[in-house]
């Protein structure tokens, strides 16, 4: 059960932004309004806005959220705009109907966050050189770069980085000077590294 | 999202002039003359119960009645108050006295009925004109209740619309109570509060929409 309760304490209510005056000034102006007198409810309209704005404030931070709540509360000032009586003060008739429209985008905030999840480690969908499973595809991507290197270079980087052997086992296995192995692993090295930057995996 | 300045062009441009409500206790009496009026037409048309007079010496009865008739008026009173945004919610416990004396004789009438009821008393033909003293009565009395308290439903529906069907049941008690040999109380509770939950379920409905549309709009407009 949701149980909220919206108070505007530091305000009497009888009370405009600036005292009792303006009090008057406002009811006077929405008596006027009521007659359809649009220049007296576009001053009135505009006065009220920022006096909402700093009583929607001690319940919205986000901007966003405040100037929504303060239009909805001028939107239903208009729509129930004949059940305000002029022999009364417009203070009270105007922070009730504000306290509701704040109450009511209050629930709505917490009905949007009771939809919203965290988002954990699981949600991370950026590649994690350690995660095994990340690693497969920069694998099958360096096994393609390999077989693209000429005969000679290829089996220099199988057999001394792949199959890790020492550069004299090489040797005899191939008939190959260390000399000449060295050179070709180390320009192979040299090309796998062009071939995959060149597709931005490196 | 619009800009808040230009809503109020929007709205200051949009004025039309409009009439404002009466005061609350006027309109609630309006309301109670059409309550009167039905209460009358059926007494023209149905007459009193059978034995009105003697029921009336019985005390409980009396004070049964007479608490519901009370309740209906003061709850009446109490809708058109918190139907309006600066009124004090504390309206809502106006009511409150004699619906507990009301509810109090409620529980005796059905432990009375209870032992005293001989089996085959409750004919169908009884309970069929118990029903449509039922709808007569309160069904156009929760139509105009609607109808005058529409605009609450932007701000106050739930209060508003209780404080409205416990009129409406209580009044329509009061009727049956006058015109129909049978204590239907409870029924007469129990069929206003399902429709008062009906009717509480499409003010949210209504509300949730409008306030949907009011988003819209403001997003049409700002798209525009």
């Amino acid at each position: 059960m949701l149980n909220l309760k919206v108070e505007f304490p530091d305000d009497d209510p009888r009370l405009g932004a600036k005292g009792v005056l303006e009090d008057v000034a406002w009811t006077e102006l929405m008596a006027r309004s009521q007659n359809g007198d649009a220049a007296a409810y576009l001053r009135l309209l505009q006065e009220i806005t920022p006096y909402l704005r700093r009583r929607v404030a001690a319940y919205h931070q986000d901007a966003r959220d405040i100037e929504d709540t303060v239009q909805d509360v001028l939107l239903t000032v208009h729509s129930v705009r004949n059940t305000y009586d002029p022999s009364r003060p417009f203070g009270p008739w105007l922070l009730a109907i504000a306290k509701r429209r704040v109450f009511d985008s209050l629930r709505r905030k917490i009905q949007r966050q009771g939809h919203e999840v965290e988002l954990s480690d699981e949600h991370d969908a950026v590649p994690d050189a350690d995660d095994p499973l990340d690693a497969i595809p920069a694998r099958v991507r360096l096994r393609g770069a390999i077989e693209g290197l000429p005969p000679g270079q290829r089996q220099a980087i199988r057999l001394l980085k792949i199959e890790e052997k020492s550069l004299k086992e090489a040797s005899e296995e191939t008939g190959m000077s260390i000399a000449s192995l060295k050179v070709a692993t180390h320009r192979a090295i040299k090309s796998l590294r062009r071939m995959l930057s060149d597709r931005g995996d490196l | 999202m619009i800009h808040t300045s230009d809503l109020i062009q929007s709205l200051a441009a949009d004025i039309r002039p409009v009439r404002r409500l009466r005061p609350p206790a006027i309109r609630a009496s309006g309301w109670l003359l059409i309550a009167g009026a039905i209460m009358v037409g059926l007494y023209f048309g149905k007459g009193l119960r059978p034995a009105f007079a003697e029921r009336m010496s019985d005390t409980t009865f009396l004070i049964g009645m007479l608490a519901s008739l009370a309740t209906g008026v003061l709850a009446a009173f109490a809708a058109f108050l918190v139907s309006l945004p600066d009124r004090s919610q504390r309206w809502l416990l106006l009511p409150l006295p004699p619906l507990v004396v009301w509810l109090s004789s409620i529980g005796y009438q059905c432990l009375a009925g209870w032992v005293g009821l001989p089996p085959g008393a409750v004919t169908p033909e009884a309970a069929a004109g118990c029903a449509s003293t039922l709808l007569v009565t309160s069904l156009p009395l929760a139509v105009a209740m609607l109808f005058m308290l529409r605009y609450a439903a932007a701000f106050r529906p739930v209060p508003v619309i209780i404080m409205g069907s416990l009129a409406v049941s209580a009044l329509t008690c009061t009727a049956l109570a006058m015109f129909h040999p049978l204590d239907a109380t409870v029924m007469v509770l129990g069929w206003n509060l399902a429709t008062a939950a009906i009717v509480t379920g499409v003010a949210l409905l209504i509300n949730r929409r409008a306030s949907r549309q009011r988003r819209r709009h403001l997003r049409t407009t700002d798209r525009s």
